[in-house]
């Protein structure tokens, strides 16, 4: 019988909460601060998986129901979000997010 | 008995302490592993044999840094704490050398268990090379790393039809389209290795510990109400049943947001190519 349980999950889920946050923080690269909110929207699955398999009642699947929306709204944001860089590095040459503090051309 | 060169002298003197070293690691864990010798002399004894084996080792590789003196013990203590701490670790999973009451050696290592810390490795270490690399391509290739790291957890789980989405979006789509926006913002000329500076890292390491102790903290303490394990079963036909019964609307709307992000990119992106096509026109 296996020694996993829930908490070693979720240690793995504040790991990647923890990395995608300081990467969040640190980047000035807009495509590094954009994988670093993906890597925080897979720490969230991480975690409703896990309590999807080990607190949810037997049968349920809400938790795995919200993965896939997160998955689906992180594929949106991936799109929108790089979109915006591309628009950005059109107009200032960079996307340094140091340099890139005006709010219009 | 033929002239034996120095050079053949030293290596077969590496060779031999390298076997030596590994003689004594493997015999003292055996002999406490059967109950012949405490604990203390046994990592006395263990310690040498790292010793020996960082010194017969060094003959072959690192040879730009002879260890020797207080830098092979300094070093062969390094190695002897990793060694511990893995030994220790394997040991809380299953027992690499657990001996039960009747003599009998139980199983070497639990393969969910080995499976599980290989997944959770991987990802953590993926996530850490996307953190901290100084290359951006470097840090989406350790992306690759977390997300089929996740993947696997997803199947350890038994989230079957989460795991295909995760490689198939995150790896397949995702990936590709974070690598798409690095080729496309390169600026000709400029060096690879310095695309993803850093900003204050000191302060974003810092909370990032904060926030991964208070979380862990949280984790390990909580008391959880934990169902009884539940089976392994495909989830596929129950998420469908669920997306199209309880969950219709959100499934709905997500598509609808899907749609639009899909023309949002599309109209944010192009919106300056069209600019200067007109420019060209004209």
């Amino acid at each position: 019988m296996t020694t996993i349980g829930l908490p070693h999950f979720l240690i793995v889920g504040a790991a990647l909460f923890s990395l995608g946050m300081v990467t969040v923080v640190t980047r000035r690269n807009a495509v590094g601060i954009l994988m670093g909110v993906e890597l925080i929207l897979n720490a969230a699955n991480v975690n409703f998986i896990a309590f999807n398999h080990y607190v949810a009642a037997p049968g349920t699947l809400t938790g795995q129901v919200f993965s896939i929306f997160v998955i689906v709204l992180a594929a949106a944001e991936a799109a929108i979000g790089l979109a915006i860089v591309l628009a950005i590095y059109q107009t200032f040459h960079t996307i340094d997010v140091q340099e890139t503090s005006l709010l219009r051309e | 008995m033929a002239e034996v060169s120095p050079n053949l002298r030293a290596y077969l003197a590496r060779l031999a302490v390298l076997g030596a070293g590994l003689l004594l690691l493997a015999g003292a864990g055996l002999a406490h592993a059967l109950g012949y010798l405490p604990t203390l002399p046994t990592l006395l004894l263990q310690y040498a044999g790292v010793i020996g084996v960082v010194w017969g080792l060094n003959g072959f590789v690192f040879r730009r840094l002879p260890l020797s003196g207080f830098l092979l013990i300094l070093f062969s203590a390094a190695v002897f704490g990793a060694l511990f701490f893995i030994g220790y670790f394997l040991q809380s999973v299953a027992g690499p050398f657990l001996i039960d009451s009747a003599g009998r050696f139980i199983g070497l290592v639990h393969l969910a268990d080995l499976a599980f810390y290989l997944l959770a490795g991987m990802t953590v270490a993926g996530a850490a090379g996307c953190a901290f690399s100084r290359n951006i391509i470097y840090s989406a290739w350790s992306l690759l790393f977390a997300f089929l790291g996740v993947a696997g957890l997803y199947i350890f789980l038994g989230a079957d039809f989460p795991a295909a989405a995760q490689v198939l979006i995150y790896v397949g789509g995702i990936l590709v389209l974070i690598l798409f926006a690095i080729m496309l913002t390169k600026q000709i000329g400029e060096d690879p290795k310095l695309t993803n500076a850093h900003l204050g890292l000191p302060f974003g390491a810092a909370l990032a510990v904060a926030t991964l102790g208070t979380l862990t903290y949280m984790a390990v303490m909580a008391p959880w109400k934990i169902e009884p394990a539940q089976s392994w079963q495909p989830v596929s036909a129950g998420l469908g049943i669920a997306f199209l019964t309880e969950y219709l609307l959100p499934f709905e709307v997500a598509s609808v947001v899907l749609l639009a992000a899909l023309v949002g990119a599309v109209i944010i992106a192009r919106k300056e190519i069209k600019e200067t096509s007109d420019a060209v026109l004209q």
